[in-house]
């Protein structure tokens, strides 16, 4: 390959229309260190930085106040990279994970079955690996969430409706939490399980609505709850679609922390 | 605030944030949040996406900055090309959505949809790039530059759209990349 080709390539790869193919060549010459790729991509990209700087525009304040709440509440642990969970703990990540796992299937079938536009399919699951890739990067915001010692594991029983019925919310204050139910039956019709945290004397405080499968499983992501600093208890039981602001229907689950 | 000045701070920050360093995170941000999101706006012209894709960066930053290899640019150019990269994904998801859910639109239409307050020349305009480096350029390098960068096109689409051949359109990115470096250059060294 001579300079000019591969300064093509990388002014391409820089700008970031390069197709699938050419694409694959100039990194397998980036991963293999050719001076005169690295140099040329270095080059333009530096290029485009500036180009990029010359045009600045303040973000909206609320961005970084958001950025900064994040990475105060994602625990150090979670830049590490992940350790396989304790065993007790690992059978409840094929439910959690499954939901991304099959879009990401969907995706990748859909994507080989029309082949008139291979190239463009080729970016598309590039862009589906990009997705999984964010998916599983939140999967490890919720393992660091567990690894957490302040991090309290309520294991929940089923109540008369459903006595066989089981749950476990991994609760976080600051961070949030995950919950994961199995055998409950499913809601009937304008029905849905609602989750509650109960903290002392006051009222319960919704933690979220779920449905659950045939299978009977159901898993909620909880966002952290406002003035809600102890949980003592949390409860699920049985509201109309969509949730009510104070629990009227029968329990299903009880679970004390 | 020049990318020149920024240079020589944000190497350090970047390793204080691989360490887990939240004011070194801080200052990273005050110092390369506008122009990221300059580059994101520009792409996505819709004030919440870009909103929503500047955080996402940044996120990306705090989580990935142990990987920041200073061997392979500058840490300016390690977050343009997330900005860049992550813009354009929004734009091609916003594409295809609309090509789904809607009948299928023009793509101007379909961006368009997105601000329709907006006048995409007028906000180029504002956004004084048109005035500066990329106005040196030939038009037709121009372009090619345009399509790629802030429209996400690839290589065969801007060839379509031009009706060009895809040769000529390979080298026109190049020169015109070429011609920019040495118009920024020039710039910087001027403004110093």
């Amino acid at each position: 390959m001579n300079h000019e080709e591969i300064g093509e390539l990388a002014a391409a790869y820089a700008l970031g229309g390069l197709e699938a193919e050419d694409r694959a060549r100039f990194e397998s010459l980036l991963r293999t260190g050719d001076p005169d790729a690295v140099a040329a991509l270095r080059d333009f990209e530096n290029t485009l930085a500036d180009l990029a700087a010359a045009a600045p525009e303040p973000p909206p304040p609320a961005v970084k106040a958001a950025l900064m709440e994040r990475i105060a509440a994602a625990p150090p642990a979670a830049r590490a990279p992940a350790r396989p969970l304790p065993p007790s703990r690992r059978a409840i990540w094929p439910v959690v994970l499954s939901g991304a796992m099959a879009a990401g299937l969907a995706a990748i079938v859909v994507g080989w079955s029309v082949s008139s536009t291979y190239e463009k399919r080729l970016d598309a699951l590039a862009r589906d690996a990009e997705q999984l890739k964010a998916d599983l990067q939140s999967q490890q915001t919720v393992i660091a969430i567990l690894r957490d010692p302040a991090t309290q594991v309520v294991a929940l029983a089923g109540q008369a409706p459903a006595p066989t019925a089981r749950a476990r919310m991994m609760w976080h204050a600051k961070a949030g939490g995950v919950f994961v139910a199995t055998g409950l039956p499913a809601a009937p019709e304008g029905k849905a399980y609602q989750l509650w945290a109960i903290a002392g004397t006051s009222a319960p405080v919704s933690a979220g609505v779920f449905s659950v499968d045939a299978s009977g499983t159901g898993s909620l992501s909880v966002q952290p709850l406002p003035g809600v600093a102890t949980v003592n208890a949390f409860a699920v039981t049985l509201e109309p679609a969509g949730g009510l602001p104070a629990p009227s229907g029968a329990m299903y689950l009880l679970g004390k922390s | 605030m020049s990318s020149a000045a920024a240079s020589e701070e944000t190497p350090a920050l970047i390793t204080r944030i691989a360490a887990g360093d939240r004011d070194a995170f801080s200052r990273f941000y005050d110092l390369l949040a506008p122009t990221a999101f300059g580059l994101i706006r520009r792409v996505l012209r819709d004030p919440e996406a870009s909103a929503d894709v500047l955080q996402e960066v940044f996120w990306q930053v705090w989580r990935e900055a142990p990987q920041y290899d200073p061997k392979r640019g500058s840490p300016e150019a390690w977050l343009v090309m997330r900005a860049k990269t992550r813009a354009i994904d929004r734009l091609r998801s916003i594409r295809r959505r609309d090509r789904t859910f809607v009948a299928p639109v023009d793509e101007s239409v379909a961006r368009s949809s997105e601000a329709p307050a907006e006048n995409p020349a007028v906000v180029a305009e504002d956004r004084g790039l048109v005035h500066t480096a990329l106005a040196q350029l030939p038009e037709p390098q121009r372009r090619v530059i345009e399509l790629a960068f802030f429209e996400g096109l690839t290589q065969s689409e801007i060839a379509t759209r031009l009706g060009e051949p895809l040769g000529t359109v390979k080298t026109r990115a190049r020169l015109g990349l070429e011609r920019l470096r040495g118009a920024l250059r020039g710039e910087r060294l001027s403004a110093t």
